[in-house]
């Protein structure tokens, strides 16, 4: 009657006590809004979920709270992107990307006229060469925002700065500081042959429609890729574009190198350390010339340890995440490869110099692909990763722990329709776990260690 | 409250995705329609956080697909309407700016019209703070005056302390008039990101609009549950194509773990058995179904969601 697995289910039902709750995760009632005063100037918290109701009836409360509800969902949603005029930062839209800044200091996107659209051109395939000054050979060929007057915190993690001073925004970048109301960003203006000052007034805002118009699909910034970049900004994380952000990257070595790599790792070899040992332990047991083939698996004679009789009996070859190669981002197919480096907020950042990412992400649309990864997919993407192999006090005690780390890791963000889950996709070896060579003592308290299944993977 | 948008209402087509600005639209025809869509947009009210989000909304296209389909909306090609940003007309820009400024001034002595009654409300409250505080210093300095020396030292304190709050209140007077009158000049108006490109933009021509979305084969399913009443929305989160919600998923929880099987298709008996399980264990039923007629056999999706058939499994005697 009462199964262990009948308690588990019916666990969720008192999830209120719990506190680990996504809130995220289900539609939540706007009306818990209107409690925070948006005109005040500290940050206002995030209201707790309220009760729902099981189904629709036909009473008055009901329909008014429901009423209420959508009221105060109209309200928030209709909340003005204001900039005050203190904090206020103008950007300007050039739709054909990165134009170097024209003699007289700051100028308009469209000012050189012709020598702006060439040089829009230019730099998609290559930024230019000969380009005198160092600093703009980093900016991304994307790069379609500039502000000429950066300020506020915002640009110490996103944005690249060119040699006026000028920074340049991706546009994922640019759409997300302006879809939260931190940026003015501006049409070229139409009349940029009259380079007076009165002229400036006449760039008209852009909106966040037109926003999402010409940001969406502008240098491979999908919706799915921009929902997962602006969910992880939402929660602080530092997001940087990886190498693999292009689909159309080098693939030309990509078919040589296919699906050998990912066979037993044998053929790559123990390495000569290993070796070495295998050595010793040839010379050191006179019993091991034992073979399948001649005779029984573990040998005739005198066995002094199980360690020896379990070792003799591991003859399925493992996965040894260590041994395989490491694989150029091309190696892998899109959407299963990496697209965004992610910094902890707590981790030390430099625009210029940055550091190994905390997290790689992979994006994958569920109406574009609809099926699991295949093997030689998933493990390409793992192996386009580096090795990170479980470390630390706590890893070294708990196996348990060094199973799910795994040795490569990598975050899939599947992502439906707006609605987006992670993932975390490791290369665990379970054949590095020797559960009887275990510290606590190989011949120790055995019948709680054998009864523990060995996996493969 | 209860606005009624001009129809049809304009989806925007943007890189392949179905998207709405408009939150009057948004309202619509989520109280019209029982179209929800996903919010995906940041709020600029509370910008870190996820867990209660704004503008745009993403439709999924079977959404989409229903509300062309019903007459009530038509998709645009957002790209293409946007090229008219450069064919502005001077003055239409002009008037443009205008309205946003008139808009940012209203926005700003909102605000400070909002500043002044908390200040004032706060002076009122120091001010009641600091009768009490002199009443209770009066009182107890009436009883200071009989008695013997130690009292005297408790009393001294009192008064000190409205002496400090006086001070606190002298300096908030004198330094509040200056930002009262600075939040008043014109130029301090408050600039506006729009949401919609439309006012300065046309309503773009009926002829102008793209074809009715391409849905995927669980749409007549979807139209089925959405013609019940049901409001639906994407779960591959929880682990099935559509979640079924009796009202609006505002106010309530879903009933249904939704997914679609063609007619003739084989099904995977565990998948219903995990499906069945895991809906249980969520106090939802599990709902599979499919059309009887499939795409070749009928003239319109339309023809195939009467064809519907649902089925909801659930664990029963545990």
């Amino acid at each position: 009657m009462a199964d262990a697995d009948e308690d588990l289910i019916h666990a969720p039902a008192n999830a209120s006590a719990q506190p680990e709750v996504d809130l995220s995760d289900e539609t939540q009632d706007f009306r818990f809004l209107n409690h925070l005063n948006f005109f005040a100037d500290s940050s206002p918290g995030i209201p707790r979920r309220g009760e729902k109701d099981f189904e629709p009836n036909p009473t008055e409360l009901q329909a008014d709270v429901l009423s209420a509800s959508r009221g105060a969902m109209h309200n928030a949603l209709s909340y003005p992107r204001l900039h005050g005029a203190k904090t206020r930062v103008i950007a300007f839209y050039a739709p054909d990307g990165y134009v170097p800044p024209a003699q007289p200091g700051r100028a308009k996107p469209k000012a050189g006229g012709e020598d702006g659209k060439e040089d829009g051109k230019s730099s998609e395939s290559t930024p230019k060469p000969a380009r005198p000054l160092p600093n703009s050979a980093r900016i991304s060929p994307d790069a379609c925002v500039y502000v000429p007057s950066p300020k506020g915190q915002f640009f110490k993690t996103m944005g690249q700065a060119d040699s006026s001073s000028r920074v340049w925004l991706l546009p994922e970048e640019a759409l997300y500081l302006i879809e939260r109301g931190s940026l003015d960003i501006r049409w070229p203006s139409p009349s940029a042959s009259a380079a007076g000052p009165g002229e400036e007034d006449l760039s008209v805002p852009m909106s966040l429609q037109a926003a999402y118009t010409c940001f969406m699909g502008r240098g491979g910034l999908t919706l799915e890729r921009y929902s997962v970049y602006t969910g992880l900004k939402r929660l602080g994380y530092a997001l940087f574009r990886a190498p693999g952000w292009c689909d159309d990257m080098e693939q030309q070595d990509a078919a040589v190198s296919d699906a050998s790599e990912l066979t037993s790792p044998e053929l790559h070899g123990p390495g000569l350390a290993g070796m070495l040992g295998s050595l010793f332990n040839w010379i050191h047991d006179p019993r091991s010339t034992a073979s399948t083939a001649t005779g029984p698996i573990i040998g005739t004679g005198i066995h002094r340890h199980y360690m020896d009789v379990y070792r003799k009996l591991a003859i399925i070859p493992w996965y040894d995440p260590v041994t395989a190669p490491e694989r150029h981002p091309s190696d892998t197919t899109p959407p299963f490869r990496v697209v965004f480096h992610i910094y902890k907020p707590s981790t030390p950042l430099k625009k210029s110099a940055l550091p190994t990412p905390d997290f790689r992400i992979a994006v994958v649309s569920t109406r574009d692909q609809t099926t699991m990864p295949t093997m030689t997919e998933l493990g390409a993407l793992l192996e386009s990763t580096p090795l990170d192999p479980p470390r630390g006090e706590k890893m070294d005690r708990m196996m348990y722990m060094r199973l799910r780390h795994g040795y490569r890791n990598v975050v899939m963000a599947v992502v439906d329709q707006g609605v987006v889950s992670y993932l975390r996709i490791a290369d665990s070896a379970f054949g590095k776990e020797k559960l009887y060579e275990n510290k606590g003592g190989p011949q120790g308290p055995k019948r709680n260690r054998t009864n523990q299944k060995p996996r493969k993977r | 409250m209860d606005f009624q948008p001009e129809l049809p209402i304009p989806i925007s087509y943007v890189s392949g995705r179905y998207l709405l600005f408009s939150i009057d639209a948004v309202t619509y025809l989520r109280r019209e329609h029982h179209i929800c869509g996903v919010l995906i947009g940041t709020l600029p009210q509370i910008p870190q956080q996820n867990v209660f989000l704004g503008l745009p909304l993403e439709l999924m296209p079977e959404e989409a697909r229903l509300l062309v389909d019903k007459g009530v909306a038509c998709i645009v090609d957002e790209a293409k309407a946007h090229d008219g940003m450069n064919t502005l007309l001077e003055e239409d820009r002009r008037r443009y700016l205008r309205d946003l400024e008139s808009q940012g001034l209203h926005v700003s002595r909102i605000q400070s019209d909002r500043k002044e009654r908390n200040r004032e409300q706060t002076l009122k409250k120091l001010e009641e703070k600091k009768a009490k505080a002199k009443a209770k210093a009066e009182a107890s300095a009436a009883a200071a005056q009989t008695p013997t020396v130690p009292e005297e030292g408790t009393s001294i304190p009192s008064p000190k302390n409205a002496a400090v709050v006086d001070l606190f209140n002298a300096e908030d007077r004198s330094s509040s008039p200056p930002t009262a009158s600075t939040s008043i000049p014109p130029q301090s108006a408050m600039a506006i990101t729009p949401a919609t490109s439309y006012p300065p933009l046309p309503t773009p021509p009926s002829s102008s609009h793209l074809s009715a979305p391409a849905v995927p084969p669980s749409y007549p399913l979807f139209a089925h549950l959405h013609s019940k009443g049901y409001f639906l929305s994407p779960g591959l989160r929880f682990g099935c194509q559509y979640m079924a919600y009796p009202g609006d998923p505002l106010r309530f929880h879903s009933h249904f773990l939704v997914v679609s099987y063609d007619w003739d298709q084989n099904i995977d008996i565990m998948d219903l058995v995990a499906g069945g399980r895991l809906g249980t264990g969520v106090k939802k039923g599990f709902l599979i179904g499919g059309s009887q007629k499939g795409i070749d056999e009928v003239d319109s999706e339309a023809d195939r969601v009467d064809t519907v058939r649902a089925f909801s499994l659930e664990w029963a005697g545990m």
